[in-house]
């Protein structure tokens, strides 16, 4: 039985010590490395004082580190929060600091952004995988120190109730919101996706997510669950169409999962044709709408690889999913989002949270182990994120209200219609369109701001923004985008900002973001 | 200009959208989070255009792109 997520490793180890576990850039570790690794770092972190529950970063790139930290943290009955390396410091200096955050792991590249996020008051107290730094008065371990620890498994009694990973995401009042999940959660998930799509130990599955997203929770646990290989895609190669091609090549990928964007420059400027992709079975896509247009080519050159779309926000890991047998032939029509995962319980809404007759539009609502405990610190964000559905004389049914519009088709599929809020995606990342509004409001010149999306004529979308100053403000395009580098992590600073002398306005004075956003896309659709 | 102040100038003001950045020629453009996927696509197309170059999809990698100096080394071959 597994209650949690590490025992996935624990478990793999025992049938299969030698089997690689992870790999990355050409290196690799065993089950057996991996989970006397994972042991020793538990050890050390309990030694330091680690309780139960507590909060650990992971802030470097990916690496087998950076895997042996997600387990090593789990084992000490801590929670991994992955940090996203290319966030500005003073976001990641909030993220430490809002779910107080001791113990980093982190690598000698991300030193001097430590540094900065120590000019500021942090709760940091340990640092683990670098050398001790003479100008820092944190406790410093290296690796090599950690793996001398002791490699039997802590052995604490947790359960499959405790807090396992927070992923931070964007929040619409202006700071990131963290995403609490359990093992339950985790577990429920990937328990479901290993048999879903039948993994065995032979598979070597590609981990092209970064771990602040959801989707690398599949490439580890999913992966791990099944005693496969998890082949990680380093950062740097994962913006190169044609060096994710010759990895898949190389590294025998059997199944892929990443956002639609990564899987449309693969089919646009990987060279797919010149590389044998004869081990890949199965491509898993999640995030994001895979334009029908873009995903026919890519079935086109990849006959013989099945494809399914997943469907979930963060909070929920996936709940529907969707076997493609084949592609709408004449419409440009988008796929489904496909039928409720086993494990889940959906239900369909209307505004006043009354079920919806089959083939109606209304709010999906979830109910079933992989969703999440809540939001890290934010108690009646979390109560409102839920829907309390009476059933027995005792019981609640408790629902989570994605915020996502959807309708059933003829087949019992869902369609994905779009959102409630203004919470959006841009090349599979997750923005909250008014915290790009309250990061270019918190400038002293800007009296107004707006933030909208807009196609990019690659299959996805990008932000685009409009401000307009305060009077006799002198603000340059180049110290407005200064200002939200700092704010703001890169994929959600707009790629346009127009300075406007007042905005358009809807019949009762609000900005009309409807026709900035059409002007907008109008222009891109002639640039293009 | 030559090439390489050429694309110095385009990754400052286009790119990191700072004018007074200081960027060394050896920098891992991709490393320090200077180039994103969008950028890459930015930087080919500006190649393509300022120096007349064909960018044939399989050079695109991260060997090539890695810093302003591998990418010059890469197109010397265009004379």
């Amino acid at each position: 039985m597994r209650y949690i997520l590490p025992l996935a490793v624990t478990q793999a180890n025992e049938r299969n010590p030698d089997k690689e576990a992870v790999r990355y850039s050409g290196k690799s570790l065993t089950y057996a490395e991996l989970e006397q690794r994972s042991n020793s770092l538990a050890i050390t972190l309990l030694e330091q004082g680690l309780k139960r529950g507590e909060r650990v970063g992971i802030y470097m790139n990916k690496s087998l580190e950076s895997a042996i930290g997600m387990y090593g943290i789990m084992k000490a009955g801590g929670a991994y929060v992955p940090l996203d390396p290319y966030a500005p410091t003073t976001r990641t200096g909030f993220v430490i600091n809002d779910c107080g955050i001791r113990h980093l792991v982190t690598s000698h590249a991300r030193l001097d952004a430590v540094r900065q996020i120590l000019a500021e008051k942090s709760c940091l107290e340990h640092l683990i995988g670098v050398s001790p730094q003479p100008d820092m008065s944190l406790n410093c371990l290296e690796w090599e120190q950690i793996y001398q620890s002791p490699h039997h498994y802590p052995g604490l009694n947790l359960t499959e109730q405790d807090l396992a990973y927070i992923l931070y995401t964007s929040g619409s009042t202006g700071t990131p919101k963290g995403i609490m999940h359990t093992h339950r959660s985790g577990l429920s998930f990937a328990e479901w996706a290993a048999t879903e799509f039948g993994l065995t130990p032979e598979d070597r599955l590609s981990n092209h997510a970064p771990l602040h997203f959801d989707l690398s929770t599949f490439d580890f646990f999913a992966g791990a669950i099944a005693g496969a290989t998890t082949v990680i895609v380093p950062e740097a190669l994962a913006k190169f169409p044609a060096n994710m091609a010759k990895l898949i090549e190389e590294e025998r990928i059997t199944v892929w999962y990443s956002v639609p964007y990564a899987l449309i420059q693969l089919t646009q400027r990987g060279s797919l044709e010149k590389r044998d992709l004869s081990t890949l079975r199965w491509i898993l896509f999640a995030g994001e709408v895979f334009p029908t247009k873009h995903l026919r080519e890519l079935v086109r050159m990849l006959p013989s690889v099945r494809f399914s779309n997943l469907y979930g926000p963060t909070e929920t890991n996936v709940c529907t999913c969707y076997h493609m047998e084949r592609l709408p032939e004449d419409s440009d029509e988008t796929i489904p989002i496909g039928k409720p995962c086993a494990n889940i319980e959906d239900l369909v809404v209307d505004l006043d949270d009354r079920q919806v007759a089959p083939g109606e539009v209304g709010e999906l609502l979830i109910r079933g182990g992989v969703v999440m405990k809540g939001y890290w610190g934010q108690p009646e964000k979390t109560a409102n994120g839920f829907y309390r559905r009476p059933a027995l004389d005792q019981f609640e049914d408790i629902f989570y209200r994605t915020g996502d519009l959807v309708q059933m088709d003829g087949d019992g599929n869902y369609r994905y219609l779009g959102r409630k809020d203004r919470q959006i995606k841009t090349r599979g990342y997750r923005v909250e369109l008014d915290e790009v509004e309250v990061a270019l409001l918190a400038h002293n010149s800007v009296e107004e701001a707006a933030a909208f999306l807009v196609p990019d004529g690659q299959g996805s979308n990008l932000i685009e923004s409009a401000v307009v100053p305060k009077i006799g403000a002198n603000l340059s395009e180049e110290e407005l985008i200064a200002h939200l580098s700092g704010r703001l992590p890169p994929y959600a600073i707009p790629v346009r900002i127009d300075f406007l002398t007042d905005f358009p306005r809807t019949s009762t004075g609000k900005i009309n973001r409807r026709e900035l956003q059409e002007k907008a896309a109008a222009r891109q659709a002639e640039t293009a | 200009m030559d090439r390489k102040s050429h694309l110095i100038d385009f990754i400052k003001n286009e790119i990191m959208h700072n004018s007074k950045a200081n960027l060394d020629p050896d920098t891992d453009l991709l490393g320090a989070g200077i180039l994103d996927s969008l950028g890459v696509l930015q930087l080919v197309a500006f190649i393509e255009k300022s120096f007349h170059i064909s960018v044939p999809d399989e050079d695109v990698m991260y060997d090539n792109f890695m810093s302003i100096n591998t990418l010059i080394n890469y197109l010397q071959q265009y004379g």
